[in-house]
């Protein structure tokens, strides 16, 4: 039976392009994948999304892109999920409890199987997060290093010890799925076509290009999936994933800038979902180098730049100005005021710093964020107003983050989606001496503090040391401009019944139906 | 003949070893660390060390080099550092897009751009030269990404004739191949129109017509022949950049082609995939410009004494 | 008086040139007005091709919806379209110009070299030119770049790169055909040098296909500059080129097309221009057709 399905996903993809196929699709994968006899509903229909990063591996230990999260949280199943509003919701694990500042205690949910059949149980969990600590390859094994035991504690039960208090243990877990104890021992294998306990089915792939998954007749979640298939395709070019979602090819397409979304709201049969992303932008200056390390010189510019101007006529009000680094909704947001917009104060402190006009070197990553070229010739031209010169640096990836590392900018365009939807990750390694060395060059012995106890697994003391060392950074040493935090923008065809635009940029199909 | 061939068969080899060495120092010298390409931004010291250790490149670059070409021979062309998979699988899974589209383009350069070139000389001062002229002029200057996004908005959007992205059969083909094929096709145009409209100014040209031989029997048997060397130049040349150069057509359309793949293998600094892309494309840009040499001294023997 | 004797023989020329090929003329015409433009751009217009007017953004050309402020409409940071092809023209036409001066002159030496001296010499610049051509341009730029920074300088030199091969394959071609010509080898056993040969035979017979590549080239090295600026290693902004001007108008084709279409059409003019210029030259340059 296996072995027909190559077969028949290249039949029904062409019935698809005929336009009659959706029915036709449907029923043959009906036929492959016979629905399970209790409650599940009828399903029918293929979603293809759209989406603009690429995906390359089919590990969830070994990536930290959000586009593979998206399409492998299909796959596989974590222990926890989190809501679009930040709330930490069971998976595969019914309840957890930090028992201690360094223990945690996961019950994990019964009768869940894997799609080839085996059941899921603790081995599952010690397999894959032992895995992740252990396999130093894997890209996500540097933050599993604080893991130490991981035990079973009864047939559904484990036990996890930390080296050192991991308060966002919870949330990292978001991001991991669960694997088969079955797979140790042959990953290189398991990985081409994996199994997970997941809403649908790995059905294959073109690297980098496309993902077809079919539905998990047998999903522990009454009702879910919706769809007989769906399909994600990797297309980082805009004007193209705007096309196929236009011409009807896809349902649903992600990261759409604001101009875009105006053209998209025109079109027939397309509508626009918003809401404000988990993402703040964060333009970083280089403290160890003079004239950054001036306090003075970094208030000016941060009081030339006209955010509501950008805001409002290169964002088209899909932006919101930065109250606090953390943006709504996560633990520590907090508000400490808009940074107000002053060009007279801001020519006064330029003097005062004893700026001499000589130009200071601004590096954008290329393409890495919706209309940055934009912005950073809006921030130019604004702050030669002011009397500062900035010089733009539209540089590949590479070489960006090469003189980032090597200090060898002024100020550096960035922006932070704060997955997993915790900030410690942020502060851990953008503001600890550690973290920092490779990038701004900050260190505060005092911040440095604030962020270690923040790692507590209590919520009450979390939120309260991140208000405090976000005072610092926002009112006293400005190391950084922390601009707006923009919308997660998504196109969707009006057939789609039941998309919800995430925060996080992820993309998740499973409750989701076409009509 | 096999003497001068078989110095060619030198060259081409030499070829090859001199791109390998160039790719693998030029990777190497280039400014990024593959190993904080594949961590998120902020990752600790500490895990890009690692990272690195684990992907070899802690080693000196010769003896990277030189594990590098025992492991070709061995048809082990590295795994990729961000597809975490064999690289020649993965570049190889990419090749069947690339040569149809390829092929798809040669196909149109070469039925559109002869016969528009001979059309403009052979009827100088007609409104076949100056449509041959705009076309040529507009084939030059339409930039790939602009070509391919308004054909996508004209027959993908508004029309809906034809799929905007993607590569599910034929009819996927027709857009990037147009999109790709524009400017050579109009390069190849306006070099056989010029090198036509000097052969037929040509003694021996005017000889055949003086005696009465009928025009199009010139133009086949004579003027054609001796036009095609300097197209045929253009044309092997036009291979390679098809094949590098697709970049842009294949992510306006979202090609599953190899040109995409090198691109964002340079960028990521994925060097085992940009090393194999490079050795194999070397590989068939020297074979290819080797049979053009071979066809070369078939059509015009005094070259072979080169 | 220099002026008033000067000016009779320039009209003849042009007079003669008209006569022998028009397009010779219309396509210099084409590309001396293009280029007076852009040179003479603060008297064409007062706008700031730089300073962003971030409430005036994507206006539409006059006649379109437009005013007659802005005669070719704003991009998408308010600033004047006319202003900025005219600003951005200078630094494409001179980036094009060096690069095609730069690429011709190393390939056309080169492929002498190559044909001249063959053996080793010949073994070695033909073997680089195969090492070039199989190699992505990209790579040489991103390294190149990297090193030196996105200097005019460095883009023209990594345009050259990219050109000096098809310059060096046809010279050296022409060399080797040329030489086995009865009257280059009478030549030749007469005592002619290799540089009296290039002169008087090589050149003449290879100018023609040379200015026909140069000038197709022309417009190819604008495009290719457009080429970087789409990876990021073209012209940096706010600096206007054709270049980047289109790269930056890509993602607004379907809502402010004349934000691409402008520097394209800018772009078009310039190889219309280079090639009616070529061909005319050609034609003025046949050695059969003036017999």
């Amino acid at each position: 039976m296996r072995k027909s399905q190559p077969n028949v996903r290249r039949v029904s993809r062409r019935r698809f392009l005929a336009r009659g196929g959706l029915v036709l699709g449907g029923a043959l994968g009906l036929r492959i994948f016979p629905t399970a006899s209790y409650g599940a509903t009828q399903r029918s229909g293929r979603i293809v999304a759209a989406v603009s990063e690429r995906m390359l591996v089919l590990d969830p230990a070994d990536h930290y892109s959000i586009s593979a999260t998206s399409v492998l949280r299909h796959i596989f199943d974590p222990l926890i999920d989190v809501t679009n509003d930040h709330k930490f919701t069971p998976a595969l694990a019914e309840s957890w409890e930090a028992i201690n500042n360094s223990t945690w205690r996961f019950t994990l949910r019964k009768g869940v199987t894997f799609h080839d059949g085996t059941p899921f149980n603790a081995d599952s969990v010690l397999y894959t997060l032992r895995r992740v600590r252990d396999n130093t390859k894997l890209i996500k094994a540097f933050v599993y290093q604080d893991l130490d035991a991981i035990e079973k504690d009864g047939e559904y039960g484990v036990t996890v010890t930390t080296k050192r208090p991991f308060g966002s243990l919870p949330a990292h877990l978001t991001m991991l799925g669960m694997l088969p104890p079955g797979a140790a021992g042959r990953e290189d294998s398991f990985f081409q076509r994996p199994v997970g306990t997941g809403p649908f089915q790995f059905a294959g792939w073109t690297r980098g290009e496309v993902v077809n998954l079919a539905a998990n007749p047998h999903y522990w979640k009454s009702g879910i999936p919706r769809v007989a298939r769906v399909s994600f395709r990797f297309i980082p070019e805009l004007s193209t994933r705007a096309a196929g979602l236009r011409s009807g090819e896809f349902h649903v397409i992600d990261r759409v800038p604001p101009d875009m979304a105006q053209t998209l709201k025109a079109s027939p049969g397309v509508k626009v979902q918003s809401l404000l992303g988990l993402e703040v932008q964060q333009w970083l200056f280089q403290l160890a180098k003079a004239p950054n390390d001036n306090l003075q010189l970094r208030k000016a510019i941060s009081l030339g730049i006209d955010r509501s101007a950008i805001i409002k006529d290169l964002l088209l009000s899909t932006a919101r100005p930065a109250v606090c680094p953390i943006p709504p909704g996560l633990i520590g947001h907090v508000n400490l005021g808009v940074k107000p917009y002053d060009p007279e104060k801001a020519k006064a402190l330029l003097r005062d710093a004893g700026y001499q006009g000589q130009p200071l070197e601004f590096v954008l990553m290329k393409d890495l964020y919706p209309k940055q070229l934009e912005i950073a010739q809006a921030v130019e031209s604004m702050l030669r107003d002011v009397g500062v010169r900035f010089e733009i640096r539209n540089l590949e990836i590479a070489t960006a983050r090469q003189l980032r590392s090597a200090g060898k900018y002024d100020m550096f365009f960035s922006g932070w989606a704060h997955l997993p939807h915790d900030p410690d990750w942020y502060f851990g390694q953008w503001f600890t001496k550690a973290g920092a060395v490779g990038l701004s060059r900050y260190y505060n012995p005092k911040v440095e503090q604030l962020i270690a106890e923040a790692r507590l697994p209590d919520p009450r003391i979390r939120a309260q040391r991140y208000e405090e060392l976000q005072r610092i950074l926002w009112t006293e040493e400005e190391p950084t401009i922390w601009p707006y935090y923009s919308q997660a923008i998504y196109g969707v065809r009006d057939t789609v019944r039941g998309y919800e635009a995430r925060a996080d940029y992820y993309v998740l199909l499973s409750d989701v139906s076409v009509s | 003949m096999a003497r001068y061939l078989r110095r060619r068969l030198a060259h081409s080899l030499l070829t090859l070893l001199g791109v390998s060495v160039l790719v693998f120092v030029i990777l190497r010298v280039m400014p990024g660390d593959p190993a904080k390409m594949l961590l998120p931004e902020g990752a600790p010291e500490s895990a890009v060390e690692e990272l690195d250790r684990q992907l070899g490149l802690h080693r000196p670059l010769p003896v990277q080099y030189l594990i590098f070409v025992r492991d070709v021979f061995q048809g082990d062309f590295g795994q990729s550092f961000q597809y975490k998979a064999p690289a020649l699988q993965v570049v190889l899974e990419r090749v069947p897009a690339t040569v149809d589209l390829t092929i798809a383009a040669m196909v149109l350069i070469v039925a559109a751009g002869g016969p528009i070139g001979i059309l403009a000389a052979v009827r100088p001062g007609t409104r076949y030269e100056y449509g041959g002229m705009v076309f040529a002029v507009l084939g030059q200057s339409l930039p790939n990404f602009w070509l391919g996004i308004m054909l996508i908005l004209l027959f993908g959007v508004a029309l809906r004739w034809l799929p905007t992205s993607g590569f599910e059969g034929w009819r996927f083909l027709i857009l990037p191949s147009v999109t790709l094929a524009a400017y050579p096709t109009a390069l190849v145009a306006r070099l056989t129109s010029s090198s036509m409209l000097d052969v037929l100014g040509t003694d021996y040209i005017r000889t055949a017509r003086s005696k009465g031989l009928a025009n199009l029997i010139v133009i086949l048997r004579h003027a054609l022949k001796n036009a095609v060397i300097p197209v045929l130049t253009v044309v092997g040349l036009q291979i390679g950049a098809l094949l590098s150069g697709a970049v842009v057509t294949e992510s306006v359309f979202a090609w599953p082609g190899v040109g995409k793949l090198i691109v964002d293998a340079i960028f990521s600094r994925d060097f085992p995939v940009v090393q194999t892309v490079l050795t194999l494309s070397a590989a068939t840009f020297v074979g290819i410009n080797f049979l053009v040499d071979v066809l070369y001294t078939l059509i015009d023997p005094r070259i072979r004494y080169a | 008086m220099s002026t008033a004797s000067a000016r009779p023989p320039a009209g003849i020329l042009l007079a003669r040139l008209w006569r022998i090929s028009p397009m010779l003329v219309v396509g210099g015409l084409i590309l001396l007005v293009v280029a007076l433009a852009c040179a003479g751009a603060p008297a064409l217009t007062s706008a700031d091709p730089i300073k962003t007017r971030l409430g005036d953004r994507l206006t539409p050309p006059l006649g379109l919806g437009g005013t007659s402020t802005h005669l070719l409409g704003t991009d998408n940071l308010g600033r004047d379209i006319w202003a900025r092809v005219l600003y951005g023209g200078r630094l494409s036409l001179i980036l094009a110009a060096g690069s095609v001066i730069l690429a011709a002159a190393s390939g056309v030496l080169l492929g002498l070299m190559s044909g001249f001296a063959g053996g080793g010499v010949d073994d070695l610049i033909m073997r680089a030119a195969d090492v070039q051509l199989a190699f992505p341009v990209l790579m040489l730029a991103i390294a190149i770049i990297a090193v030196v920074g996105t200097s005019p300088l460095a883009i023209v030199g990594v345009l050259a790169l990219n050109g000096w091969v098809i310059y060096a394959r046809t010279l050296r071609a022409s060399v080797l055909s040329i030489r086995q010509l009865e009257y280059v080898e009478a030549a030749r056993a007469q005592g002619a040098t290799a540089p009296r040969i290039v002169v008087r035979h090589v050149l003449p017979n290879a100018m023609a296909p040379l200015l026909v590549l140069a000038s197709a080239q022309f417009g190819t090295m604008v495009l290719l500059e457009s080429g970087l600026s789409f990876l990021g290693l073209g012209v940096q902004p706010p600096q206007p080129s054709w270049g980047n001007m289109l790269a930056e108008g890509r993602d607004y084709l379907s809502n402010a097309w004349w934000l691409g279409t402008v520097p394209g059409a800018a772009i078009a003019l310039i190889v219309l221009g280079a090639n009616l210029l070529g061909d005319g030259v050609r034609k003025v340059l046949d050695p059969w057709r003036n017999v």
